[in-house]
């Protein structure tokens, strides 16, 4: 078979992969080597779907010998299978980057043999890149659930970035789902990544001769919409990840209707964006407003609110902690603001130094007055609306709300009429 | 006392000579611009500045003493290519000499947060296109990036693809300025590109057929199957891909040709 063909094979089933982030590893070039990797990662294009690419984001095989329900590459489907030599994908990898159309390689695979023997071979592709070629630039590795701890090692040394999928957000959906997959097989290795990822990062501090173990973190991603969980489920298992794990980052994947089968969606069913966009605000929360799972969420409210973003619902459920004075408020108080971003929160406190702020100055700063203006006092003057129900106050904050969510939410609506 | 309009020869020296200069009159400032882009007008009080290096020089260092800030805002004030920043320079060289370097995060000053947001926007515009350069490989073995950008920003695009590509041959070409610069394996140098070169490229956002490398083609191709299959149709939204991949890049962009 040729390249070009299992080039869009194996693309075509890399595309339910989210995440495509080259950020966190700061890699310089070495001498008669090519290529180094931006802290801040670089985005390269953008696909149809508006999501970024930076990676050369493909499987090594898609010829697989599990069978979960909701997966295209499933052994029970058919469709033309392919598998990459480790040449192949280096020869792709290098020739795209010295073109930079990408930042580096996302290699995942399905498994084929047995887990062990897939993740040497994604080990032996990386091995080449990096020792024959002397390829610097970024590369983020998929761990096969259940590979061996050594093989795991041995990738970490090699990749920026290492990822194992949670795949589901609970044990019984994994069971009746992916039932060659079990919590055990994906939470060792996470927790194997994990140890090492502090563990090296430790003694780096103590001298830089310490080799880097997958310096970029880890990160992963689950399903959402496949199953029964609540936000709430998904929500705390995401809080413990990030605590528990260090992990990096936690991607949700809407499901996307590829199979049938009774446990899941029906394949008419689209995939549910506005619950996944949710559940990346409330993620956006607890990694840098520093909220915590159980604010965000309760057993009485267990799903995050359709039509309100969820830093809007807190402050909503908690309005006896508002108005705030602008001019008083820590840095820890405006954050809960909503229309209070990281960079304006900063900015306000770079700018109280010097002088009071006055009304006038919100906007310049960068507040999304619209928003906070029900939150907010200045010099003991209320902004919002007194006279204002909290019937009409929800009202206000849902038209209030980034263009981009309103329509998403309403291009949603209307597909659920047809 | 009315106010004056200094005028410099629009280099970055000139351009600092001028705000010293304004600085040490003490009088009021209506204007500082680069003399190219101005034209003269009734009651206007005309003051042209020689560029003074020596001036530029201790404007510089001191702005170097105010941290990252000062001297981004006036490096990236002035790749930005904007006819007003000189002024809004003016203004932040008052307010430090008032306030001490923490003036420069007083965003409720319009010169600051036009300063802020003009280097935040070249700051932006190197970043992307970090990203958006695509280079063709020449068949002389050298990879070659046609690009056109609103700011200035090849000097940063130089210098990342100078700690990147190794030993590798390269050409960055901002077609709209026409400046270009060729790493040769270990420095950067200015060159020029033949003007019937620079035209074909200018109008058909490719090289032409015959400088291209063997294998050149066949890596389009597959990058470009590659940039179709990774999308998902289930999830398609063109006007996102717009808003972050805007029209004007897509002139140069393999994966975009024919949309």
């Amino acid at each position: 078979m040729k390249t070009s063909e299992k080039l869009t094979i194996l693309a075509d089933a890399a595309k339910y992969d989210a995440s495509c982030s080259s950020s966190g590893s700061s890699r310089s070039n070495t001498a008669g080597g090519i290529g180094s990797a931006a802290m801040s990662g670089i985005c390269h294009s953008w696909s149809a779907d508006g999501r970024c690419i930076s990676l050369l984001k493909i499987l090594l095989s898609n010829d697989c010998i599990f069978d979960c329900a909701y997966c295209l590459s499933r052994r029970s489907n058919t469709l033309p299978r392919a598998t990459f030599t480790a040449e192949e994908v280096a020869d792709l990898t290098i020739n795209f980057y010295l073109r930079n159309y990408i930042e580096g390689l996302f290699l995942s695979s399905a498994v084929y043999g047995s887990p062990d023997r897939t993740m040497a071979d994604m080990v032996d592709v990386c091995r080449l890149l990096r020792k024959k070629h002397r390829f610097n630039g970024y590369i983020h590795l998929k761990v096969i659930p259940g590979s061996s701890p050594e093989l795991v090692r041995q990738a970490g040394f090699l990749a920026d970035r290492l990822s194992v999928n949670i795949e589901l957000p609970s044990e019984q959906s994994l069971k009746m789902l992916a039932p060659q997959k079990t919590k055990r097989t994906i939470m060792v290795p996470m927790q194997q990544i994990g140890e090492e990822y502090s563990g090296f990062q430790r003694d780096r501090m103590k001298s830089r001769n310490v080799p880097c173990f997958c310096p970029a973190g880890q990160s992963t991603q689950m399903i959402v919409g496949a199953s029964a969980e609540s936000d709430l489920q998904i929500l705390t298992l995401t809080e413990n990840l990030y605590t528990r794990m260090q992990l990096k980052r936690v991607y949700y994947s809407a499901y996307m209707a590829v199979n049938t089968s009774p446990n899941l969606p029906a394949l008419t069913s689209g995939p549910p964006l506005v619950r996944e966009h949710r559940l990346y605000q409330a993620d956006w929360l607890l990694r840098f407003y520093r909220f915590q799972a159980h604010e965000i969420l309760s057993a009485a409210h267990p799903f995050l609110d359709d039509r309100l973003d969820p830093k809007v619902a807190w402050a909503l459920r908690n309005f006896d902690l508002f108005p705030i004075d602008i001019n008083r408020a820590s840095y820890e108080e405006l954050l809960r603001v909503p229309g209070i971003g990281v960079t304006s929160a900063r900015r306000i406190i770079a700018t109280r130094r010097l002088c009071a702020i006055r009304e006038e100055d919100l906007k310049k700063i960068g507040l999304v007055v619209k928003r906070a203006r029900h939150f907010i006092t200045i010099g003991g003057k209320y902004l919002g609306d007194h006279t204002m129900s909290h019937q009409q106050l929800v009202g206000a904050m849902r038209s209030a709300e980034k263009p981009g969510s309103i329509k998403l939410l309403r291009e949603t609506r209307q597909l659920r009429l047809f | 006392m009315t106010s004056s309009i200094y005028l410099h020869d629009g280099s970055f020296e000139g351009m600092l000579s001028a705000v010293a200069f304004a600085v040490k009159s003490g009088g009021s400032v209506h204007g500082i611009y680069d003399e190219k882009s101005y034209s003269v007008q009734l009651f206007d009080m005309v003051v042209t500045v020689p560029t003074d290096s020596l001036q530029a020089e201790k404007l510089f260092s001191y702005l170097k003493n105010l941290g990252e800030y000062a001297v981004q805002f006036t490096i990236n004030g002035f790749l930005g290519e904007e006819r007003a920043v000189g002024f809004h320079l003016y203004q932040m060289v008052q307010l430090c000499l008032r306030h001490g370097a923490r003036a420069l995060e007083l965003y409720r000053d319009d010169s600051i947060r036009y300063l802020s947001q003009l280097s935040r926007r070249v700051n932006g515009e190197a970043h992307r296109l970090s990203g958006l350069i695509r280079f063709r490989e020449l068949k002389e073995d050298i990879y070659y990036a046609p690009f056109e950008s609103d700011c200035n920003v090849i000097g940063y695009l130089a210098r990342h693809f100078s700690c990147r590509m190794g030993s590798r041959q390269w050409i960055l070409h901002d077609v709209g300025r026409n400046i270009s610069l060729h790493w040769d394996g270990s420095k950067v140098q200015s060159i020029e590109v033949d003007s019937a070169f620079t035209t074909y490229v200018l109008e058909n956002g490719e090289v032409p057929d015959t400088h291209l490398g063997n294998t050149e083609r066949y890596y389009q191709q597959l990058w470009q199957s590659f940039h179709a299959t990774i999308a998902n149709p289930d999830r398609e939204n063109r006007k996102l891909q717009r808003q972050l991949m805007p029209k004007r890049y897509w002139r140069y962009l393999v994966e975009m040709r024919g949309n």
